[in-house]
């Protein structure tokens, strides 16, 4: 599929019938010892964060996503955060030092990869910080969606029912 | 006659709707967030000259959170160039997101 027709699916924040998630291809991953791929996860649930962090509704999202890792890792749930650059190198959001000391400061133990070149971002046609993408265990797009949302309110209760829908299948 | 070349910045895909920032001239620059819209202070905008130098907006008033301006950032007005390509991070009032604009300028 073409990725702009997966770009208007993930707007619409649904993908009816199912859409094979596209392969992550990044070379530069944190929080892992080698690159993570799809085909890789199958069997296991997978939660991309399209990510930055020099964006506040990103970084007031993480405790939420470190709750999940610590909640569902053991139960099958994967969450790879897809840290992707608003700006040219020049303001340091393609630095891995950067990433890895973010990373630490807001107490990241899931992997990380590096989409300095949107990559990622554009395979998924994603137009926002932060956003989601909710992957099942056969690598189907099965929830998407974007924005800020804090521990144990509505947003966060949604992904959570979602994720423990995901799991139980 | 005073050169005044105030431009406004809107995203491609938004015709018709506001711009979200207006880069009004100086000295210094400024950047002026449409209502209901914040700049993001943690990726402070940036001007990028067509002669190479990059200009970085800034602001000592920022949010509680350092995370948006609460003042207009401002920019000391780069050498004789008067084009460039203005980027700006804004966040939406209400919306939970950040997306990025990147627009040719000249002033």
């Amino acid at each position: 599929m073409r990725n702009s027709t997966i770009g208007a699916l993930l707007l619409a924040g649904f993908v009816a019938g199912g859409t094979p998630a596209p392969e992550l291809t990044n070379t530069s991953w944190l929080n892992t010892d080698r690159p993570l791929r799809l085909a890789e996860l199958r069997g296991r649930v997978v939660l991309l964060n399209f990510w930055v962090f020099t964006c506040g509704n990103c970084t007031r999202t993480v405790p939420s996503l470190v709750a999940y890792d610590r909640q569902y890792r053991e139960r099958g749930l994967t969450i790879v955060g897809i840290h992707t650059p608003e700006f040219p190198p020049y303001a340091g959001e393609h630095d891995k030092g950067n990433l890895t000391r973010a990373l630490r400061r807001q107490d990241i133990a899931y992997p990380n990869a590096q989409d300095n070149d949107h990559r990622t971002w554009d395979a998924y046609g994603i137009r926002y910080w932060p956003s989601f993408v909710l992957i099942d265990k056969r690598g189907i797009i099965r929830y998407t969606g974007s924005g800020e949302f804090h521990l144990d309110d509505g947003d966060y209760r949604e992904w959570d029912g979602r994720i423990r829908q995901l799991l139980a299948e | 006659m005073r050169r005044v070349a105030v431009l406004l910045l809107a995203t491609a895909a938004a015709c018709q709707s506001p711009p979200p920032v207006a880069l009004q001239p100086g000295p210094p620059l400024r950047l002026v967030a449409a209502p209901g819209v914040r700049i993001n202070a943690r990726l402070k905008p940036a001007l990028e000259v067509d002669d190479g130098t990059i200009v970085r907006f800034d602001s000592p008033r920022v949010t509680p959170d350092s995370a948006y301006f609460a003042a207009a950032p401002t920019a000391a007005p780069p050498g004789a160039a008067r084009r460039g390509t203005l980027r700006v991070s804004v966040c939406p009032f209400g919306q939970g997101i950040c997306r990025s604009l990147s627009m040719a300028v000249a002033w």
